[in-house]
């Protein structure tokens, strides 16, 4: 009992950056129409801010993780700018160029950094007891801010002139620049926030992955997974399957290992895609 | 002239779709632009607003150049434009969807005036405003859209086939609203294949044959055309 209730809270945990990641990913999907393959390197370049200013420069770790958010929001907007505008009417142009941008930014890394695992010192010590389950406050961190950034995100696309406009963008690209509204805004806005809410996950989670140049991988895997198993197109969709997954993921690393839970992770991916190919919340309801 | 097209030619690949038309818009009226399927309609108003890029020819708006202009600037110019087949944002609510209309509007007490006068002119979207745009009939999606480019406050609108697959008590009802539209001063460009309705409505009117003016005049003229008569009204 003790040990199902620890998973679930680190499920939890798993769940809260998973989302973070899958949501940027649909974010950019959604209103420019491209897979991003980069976007796993847009995680671990977030991390390498964090190595970078926290644990090289000893710069506060908040600083480093709002670093991560806004440095690599921006190289989104360099990607939008200089690979996706260019390429907007070829969407396997724009995916081969993420390909081919994503090998850069590792190689990048590889060259600044070294090939071995970045040591990222925890920013703090603390824990908290919940019914019996520890929960590290590096851990407690993850979830709170991403809870935070999802809600802020939602309220900013329920509530604001240019949240609606990313809607409305990502449902008819065409009728909403006769509404007045620019596809080079829209595309620029929907980067900055999808990469950098990649750059947010990857530098809150730092500390407690040990980043590589190459952790981007198993990145982008997961969040396929999600975005499938979601329904590509779906924000709210990308949450729940987030949750769903981290869940699915983490009971079985901890009950059997982590290879079969790979194995079910994609077994659940197809067996959503077998019962609704349009994924849990696909083409019903959109961004 | 409010808006003025000079010898435009749009070409899709290897079909050219107008071939040298020219057309003219008075600050006033209604003026119709009718024709066959394929004839070219559509291309003419996705040209004015942007859409498609021109290969020859010019299009003035208050006597300035818009051709080459993107999309938004050309909105921001004072012309809406309600697409062929209406395309309201399917997940966004009627409300939802009426602002965007007014994206580039900035008074913010001015935008709720024009949308007090939308729900004005169309009480059903009042009653509906938290509905998704899905959910409603072929004929609310089509008031949806002209309340939506209404929302601009636009010097002149442009309608790619309003009464298309609605039914006959449904098309009398946009009639309505399209002659209300113009008659509050602004000016209409309805592209339409119902020539019944359109050369009705109409005071000036433009017949497009494959991509080409094949003949224009007063509506009233046209209705007595012996061709028109044959070709678009059914004898
Ligand atoms: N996206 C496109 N690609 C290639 N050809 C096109 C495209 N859109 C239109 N055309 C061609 O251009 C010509 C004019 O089409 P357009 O849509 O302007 O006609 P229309 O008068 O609006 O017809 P309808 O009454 O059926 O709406 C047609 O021959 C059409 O096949
Ligand atoms: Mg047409």
């Amino acid at each position: 009992m003790d040990l199902l209730w620890q998973t679930a809270v680190n499920a939890t945990y798993a769940a809260s950056y998973m989302a973070l990641i899958a949501v940027g990913l649909v974010m950019i999907f959604g209103v420019m129409g491209v897979i991003n393959f980069a976007h796993g390197e847009l995680y671990m370049l977030g991390a390498y801010c964090v190595v970078f200013l926290y644990a090289q420069e000893n710069f506060p770790f908040l600083l480093a993780v709002a670093a991560g958010l806004v440095f690599v929001g921006l190289v989104g907007i360099v990607m939008e700018r200089t690979m996706f505008r260019p390429l907007r009417d070829n969407p396997l142009g724009g995916l081969i160029a993420s390909i081919g941008f994503l090998l850069i930014l590792q190689t990048l890394v590889v060259f600044g950094f070294g090939r071995r695992m970045g040591h990222v010192p925890p920013s703090t010590q603390g824990k908290t007891e919940i019914f019996g389950a520890i929960l590290t406050h590096q851990r407690l961190f993850v979830i709170v801010a991403a809870i935070l950034l999802l809600a802020a995100l939602w309220a900013f696309l329920k509530r604001s002139k240019f949240g609606r406009a990313l809607r409305a963008c990502a449902q008819d690209a065409e009728a909403a620049s006769l509404q007045g509204i620019s596809l080079n805004q829209t595309a620029r806005m929907a980067m900055f926030i999808g990469a950098g809410l990649a750059g947010v996950a990857g530098a809150l989670t730092a500390p407690l992955v040990s980043p590589t140049p190459y952790i981007g991988h198993s990145i982008i895997v997961t969040a396929f997974i999600i975005i499938i198993v979601g329904g590509v197109g779906s924000l709210e969709g990308a949450v729940i399957a987030a949750v769903l997954y981290a869940f699915v993921h983490t009971f079985v690393t901890t009950f059997f290992d982590g290879v079969i839970a790979n194995i079910v992770g994609l077994a659940l991916m197809l067996a959503v895609l077998i019962v609704r190919p349009t994924g849990l919340f696909g083409a019903r309801e959109r961004a | 002239m409010l808006l003025e097209i000079r010898d435009i030619e749009v070409r899709y690949q290897k079909t050219v779709a107008l071939r040298g038309v020219s057309m003219t818009v008075p600050a006033g009226g209604i003026v119709t632009i009718i024709g066959a399927n394929g004839a070219g309609k559509t291309t003419s108003l996705r040209a004015i607003s942007g859409l498609e890029p021109l290969t020859r020819g010019e299009i003035r708006f208050d006597d300035a150049r818009i051709d080459g202009l993107a999309p938004e600037e050309i909105v921001r110019r004072g012309i809406a434009h309600v697409p062929e087949g209406r395309r309201v944002f399917p997940d966004l609510t009627v409300e939802e969807n009426l602002h965007t209309g007014a994206f580039l509007r900035t008074d913010r007490a001015a935008v709720q005036a024009s949308l007090t006068e939308v729900f004005d002119h169309f009480p059903r979207l009042a009653e509906r405003r938290r509905q998704w745009a899905r959910s409603m009939s072929g004929g609310e999606q089509q008031m949806l859209a002209i309340g939506r480019a209404l929302m601009s406050a636009p010097r002149v609108l442009l309608l790619d086939e309003p009464s298309m697959g609605l039914s006959p008590v449904m098309v009398q009802e946009i009639a309505r609203i399209v002659a209300d539209i113009s008659g509050r001063g602004v000016p209409v460009v309805l592209v339409e294949q119902n020539a019944e309705m359109a050369l009705r409505l109409a005071q000036y009117a433009y017949v497009l044959e494959t991509g080409a003016v094949a003949l224009e005049g007063p509506a009233a003229d046209l209705r007595e055309n012996a061709h028109v008569r044959r070709a678009y009204l059914g004898g």
